[in-house]
């Protein structure tokens, strides 16, 4: 066991280090950063004295190790445009993004798999067609078409809501928190309703694939032939057994979730993590862009290297290799 | 608001022109695109940098409305001899935390520059000083590595910090901490620093101390919202009291508004078509798309068809829906060294096609056109606009409208043949210009940086260089005017439009003065009424 | 032969009977045509230079233009027709979504099947890197490679390939590891079979009512992925644009009233994309064994 967790941790540090020289070699591709950041007076002595103070004269693979030594060392550089740590930059705007994927998810979830849960129930009914049309253009819709529709609605011609930003945060464990207030929460609706609209439509399909599945069962018919009403069905059948991939996609989407802010915190300017690696893409943040995706990129194999570890240690036959 | 009448109306007596009679000091919310990028004023170079900056700190040298050049906490400068500048300072002047300002702070912030300064850099500014002496607490002399006509020019984005203040936040890796969380922030400017947060709000206070008298706003509160719809939702919803950036398509509906006040102002932005002049140049094909024997850009008359194609109304009265004025050099009217003696462009699509033919292109030739689509507003429409222009009278255009962040580096490498973008003259002045797009690129006398067509004209390079030398302002003016006209004639850079720019506000709220540099200053904001 | 069309008049039986997917089918197929068509039925070539007039430009829809036909939907703010700027950009999503849809399938499917099919270390390493771009999130990833690779219709569609193939293969995979497992095959590998018969006669057959629904799915997911990585500024040229490009260059005008410029490129990329799902949705239906009765 303890060699295949050793063999696999290996596995997962080449992998970082084989996506770190292509993010970095990629990123590097695009262009010279100080093309664009270098004031338009500045002289040749100026631009040459610069780009040397920030190393951009020297060749890439001595860029690389550099700023590989730095990340051993828990460095990950600063960035161009704010001038700080840009690790400290990115956890800076992580509870923002963590907070609207969190309305986000749970919305869809409360409210999706009830709908879900009625549509499979009475597949043929007109609501469960309602349910299931909506379902399909939450599927199709496009986010961004979403988001401008639902600020030219409720913020511009309604007013009923802030366009865009955040509302005012409150320290709550020592991270910053908008949802405590009634201003916040304002705030987050509309972007998270945005977020939330392809993750609802999953929700419903999911549950209500799972519960025609589950009223098509043996246990459903046998529990209905003995008189037990069709609440409690609902409740100890349908419930209990759709919970377990509904909470497993739950836990997956999550994630995706973090990474699909990126368009929603776009258009109502949330000042979460997706809005910052557009916004150092347009600006061309190198250290950011770099330390964004490797750290991302860290997050996912991570998971997946706790994921095969957990399951080496729940079945000892996948030690010997991952097919079977 | 715990004022009394009484204190309200001597602020007002000495600060008439802010104070409109409003009897309550209030909080000011202003939507703008961008915001500073750190609160070391040193840090970066970046125009919405240094608005902020301006809200907290003061520079020597202040540009006013139109880039003209004012005194700041230097009330008067001289030139000594060829190179040494003499600088009074404004006595009284307090920081926010109560101390004086004088002759060491600003030796401490020009010093303090190289040490602190970002990609986007400042050094810029202190770029021609070689050493600063203090005379007294109040007067300092400025030795300069040559003759240095334009240094007060430089010093408008100086910011002067508090020697006392950010002695232990001057190195890389300090300055950031210690200006964003306000231990080093302390300036001289009308408002001292509450809180900020990166792409977030920056919440200031009024300093009561101020030496142009205290502003009107008691808490101004500056809010970034870069996408432009956001921003004027916002305004439309009351959430912010002023914004900068209205978008030509919402300026005109805005002006139905009976709610809203626009203020429209002239740009330092010139939108400019650049002529690769190198030999052979890429971009730039026959019919079939295979390279031609030479490069067509070199011939006078091919020049002269490019700009009689461009329909300068249309661009201004259709793409730009009113919000620009047509140009005929490469700086706004007005700015020194812009010449009133340039013939206003005409467009002319049928002596456009003429003069192709005589240049042995009856049928035309293709081009690829780049452009910026993302920096400046309208950039990318304008584009389009040109590659019809264009088109209609034979050269046919490839529109390639990209991102700013694709563009510069490949325009930095001449990967271009014909190009758009705007050149914003943000000192006021044509050395900032001409010495960067006109004269030819020349190391020695650090020259045409900027200048990626390899355009070279002898008589205007002397008429720079010469002009970098003279201290006297006529002549200088003179000389710039005239490489200005020897620039536009040659038709190797053809100005298209100026831009100008929109602010909107609450009409009961808010009354601004446009400024030239775009620049939205809370202190100069007045209350409507 | 004979078999195959037996099995899919069966599947057209079934599915008729669902008169929202034919409705839907028939959209798609009224906009394939319309698409196909469009430089017959437009009234104009929206790319052409040329024919455009900035003196038509952001015309309401009915205005009769400086060329003298009625623009339908109104005009976009280079004088473009919206009709004819819509037919053209259906063109450009379509082709997109196609090429990057079908470009993925034959990655993927190639990737999972050979994975399944040979095993051992190819198979470990082939599908560990597909599980890893499934858990990362597809349009990130197509962000990303579009801010490296460039703008351009190539490099377009390759960021979506590489967004959208691990679908494919992870489908192909577990679909083809099921059949492997099944005596036939057992006994197909054990006899001189060439190794391609066997991909190609007996696992891939059984992959494609899978491979079908996900491809529908991901055309339609391509469409969409295109328009939005269009409207963040990462797409296609703005001179060919396409439906998300239209709708990214409308949206200024949104506040100010001239709604059409961004509202109808919109209505046809939810045409579109509703449509593909709702027969996607109908022929995974079909597929799913679990729910026949």
């Amino acid at each position: 066991m303890l060699g295949f967790v050793i063999g696999r941790c290996l596995q997962a540090l080449v992998v970082m280090l084989v996506m770190s020289l292509v993010v970095f070699t990629g990123v590097y591709a695009i262009g010279n950063p100080l093309d664009i950041l270098i004031p338009p007076e500045a002289p040749q002595d100026i631009r040459e004295a610069t780009i040397a103070r920030f190393g951009l004269d020297r060749p890439i693979w001595e860029q690389y190790l550099y700023f590989l030594l730095n990340v051993l060392q828990g460095d990950f550089g600063r960035s161009f445009i704010y001038n700080m740590p840009v690790l400290t930059l990115i956890l800076s705007r992580l509870p923002a993004t963590l907070e609207l994927a969190l309305a986000a998810v749970l919305g869809a979830t409360l409210i999706g798999v009830p709908l879900g849960i009625y549509a499979g129930y009475r597949p043929t009914s007109v609501a469960a067609r309602l349910i299931m049309g909506l379902s399909i253009l939450g599927f199709s819709v496009p986010t961004f078409w979403v988001g401008l529709i639902l600020i030219l609605a409720f913020a511009v011609s309604l007013g009923w809501l802030p366009a865009g930003g955040r509302g005012p945060t409150v320290l709550l464990f020592g991270v910053p928190w908008s949802f405590t207030s009634l201003e916040g929460l304002s705030h987050l609706l509309l972007p998270a309703l945005n977020l939330s609209l392809f993750k609802l439509a999953m929700m419903i399909r999911l549950a209500r694939a799972g519960t025609r599945e589950i009223i098509l069962t043996d246990t459903v018919k046998f529990a209905r032939a003995a008189g037990i009403s069709e609440a409690t069905i609902l409740r100890r059948h349908v419930l209990k057994l759709i919970s377990i991939p509904i909470v497993t996609v739950f836990g997956l989407e999550f994630g995706s979730t973090l990474a699909f802010a990126v368009v929603t915190e776009t258009i109502f300017s949330w000042p979460g993590l997706g809005k910052l690696i557009i916004d150092s893409i347009t600006s061309l943040d190198r250290p950011v862009m770099v330390a964004y995706l490797i750290l991302i990129a860290a997050l996912f194999v991570t998971i997946n290297l706790l994921v095969d570890i957990s399951y080496a240690a729940l079945d000892p036959r996948l030690r010997g290799g991952r097919g079977a | 608001m715990k004022q009394s009448r009484a204190s309200l109306m001597l602020t007002a007596a000495v600060s008439a022109f802010i104070f409109a009679g409003s009897a309550f000091a209030q909080t000011l919310t202003i939507g703008v695109r961008g915001g500073p990028e750190s609160l070391d004023p040193h840090f970066s170079a970046l125009g919405t940098h240094a608005e902020a900056a301006k809200h907290i700190f003061d520079t020597l040298v202040w540009s006013g409305d139109n880039l003209q050049l004012e005194p700041g906490l230097a009330e008067s400068w001289k030139s000594l001899d060829a190179t040494t500048w003499e600088f009074r300072l404004r006595r009284g002047v307090k920081f926010h935390d109560g101390s004086d300002f004088t002759a060491e702070d600003v030796k401490f912030s020009i010093e303090r520059v190289p040490l602190v300064s970002g990609p986007t850099t400042t050094t810029i500014y202190v770029r021609r000083v070689k050493e600063v002496v203090i005379v007294d607490p109040h007067t300092l002399h400025i030795r300069t590595d040559g003759p240095a006509a334009t240094l007060p020019y430089d010093f408008v984005r100086l910011f002067i910090v508090s020697a006392k203040a950010a002695k232990d936040f001057s190195t890389k890796e300090t300055s950031a901490a210690g200006f964003n969380s306000g231990k080093a922030a302390v300036g001289t400017g009308p408002y001292k620093l509450v809180s900020w947060e990166p792409k977030g709000d920056l919440v200031l206070d009024r300093h009561d101390a101020y030496w142009r008298g205290k502003s009107h706003w008691s808490r101004v509160v500056r809010k970034e919202m870069a996408n432009d719809s956001s921003r004027l939702a916002a305004l439309k919803a009351g959430q912010v009291d002023l914004i900068n950036y209205v978008s030509a398509a919402d300026w005109v509906a805005l002006k139905r508004d009976p709610k809203i006040a626009t203020f429209v102002g002239d740009s330092v932005y010139v939108m400019n078509l650049q002529l690769d002049q190198r030999e052979p140049t890429p971009k730039v094909y026959d019919l079939q798309g295979n390279a031609l024997a030479k490069n067509p850009l070199r011939d006078p008359r091919v020049r002269e068809a490019f700009d009689l194609a461009i329909d300068r109304q249309a661009m201004v009265e259709v793409v730009l829906e009113g919000l620009g004025k047509p140009a005929r050099q490469l700086m706004p009217e007005g700015f020194f060294g812009s010449s009133t003696r340039i013939a206003w462009p005409k467009h002319d699509a049928r002596r456009a096609r003429q003069l192709l033919a005589e240049a042995g292109y009856p049928n035309g030739f293709k081009i690829d056109l780049h452009c910026t689509n993302d920096r400046l507003p309208g950039d990318g429409a304008i584009c389009q606009g040109l590659g019809q222009m264009f088109s209609q009278v034979g050269i046919q255009t490839n529109v390639n409208a990209i991102s700013r962040t694709v563009y510069f580096p490949a325009q930095a490498r001449k990967e271009y043949s014909v190009f758009m973008n705007g050149w914003g003259t943000l000192t006021g002045e044509a050395s900032y210009t001409l010495g960067s797009l006109a004269h030819s690129m020349d190391k020695e006398v650090n020259m045409g940086a900027f200048n990626r067509i390899e355009y070279k004209n002898p008589d205007v390079d002397k008429a720079m260089q010469e002009g970098a030398r003279t201290l006297d302002d006529t002549k200088r003016r003179a000389l710039f005017e005239k490489a200005m006209e020897l620039t536009v004639a040659d038709r190797a850079y053809i100005p298209v439009v100026v831009l100008q720019t929109v602010w909107a506000g609450a009409k009961d709220k808010v009354i601004i003065a446009p400024r030239t540099d775009e620049d939205t200053l809370a202190y100069f904001v007045k209350p409507a009424k | 032969m004979s078999g195959f069309m037996e099995q899919l008049r069966a599947f057209w039986v079934e599915f008729r009977e669902s008169g929202i997917a034919v409705a839907a089918l028939f959209v798609i197929a009224l906009i394939l045509v319309l698409a196909l068509l469009a430089p017959v039925i437009a009234p104009q070539d929206p790319y052409d230079l040329t024919g455009l007039s900035l003196r038509d430009a952001r015309r309401p829809p009915g205005h009769v233009g400086s060329a003298g036909y009625m623009h339908l939907l109104g005009t976009d703010a280079q004088g473009r027709d919206l009709f004819s700027a819509i037919l053209y950009g259906l063109r450009i999503s379509i082709q997109m979504g196609l090429a990057a849809g079908l470009a993925a399938l034959l990655l993927g499917a190639s990737v999972g099947l050979a994975a399944a099919y040979f095993g051992g270390r190819f198979e470990t390493f082939a599908m560990r890197i597909v599980d890893l771009q499934l858990s990362f999130p597809a349009i990130l990833l197509a962000l990303i490679l579009v801010a490296l690779l460039g703008q351009g219709k190539a490099q377009l569609i390759a960021a979506l390939v590489a967004a959208q193939y691990a679908y494919f293969a992870r489908t192909a995979y577990g679909a083809a590891k099921a059949e492997r497992r099944k005596d036939y095959i057992e006994a197909a590998v054990a006899t001189p079979l060439s190794d391609k018969r066997i991909l190609f006669r007996h696992l891939l057959p059984n992959c494609m009512p899978p491979l079908i629904v996900v491809a529908t799915v991901q055309i339609a997911n391509s469409i969409a992925l295109e328009a939005t990585l269009s409207f963040l500024g990462l797409g296609l040229p703005v001179t060919e644009p396409s439906l998300g490009m239209l709708i990214s260059n409308g949206f200024q005008y949104m506040m100010s009233g001239r709604y059409w410029i961004s509202v109808y490129p919109g209505v046809a990329l939810i045409i579109l994309i509703v449509a593909i799902n709702l027969v996607g949705d109908q022929i995974r239906d079909q597929f799913n064994p679990r729910l026949r009765r």
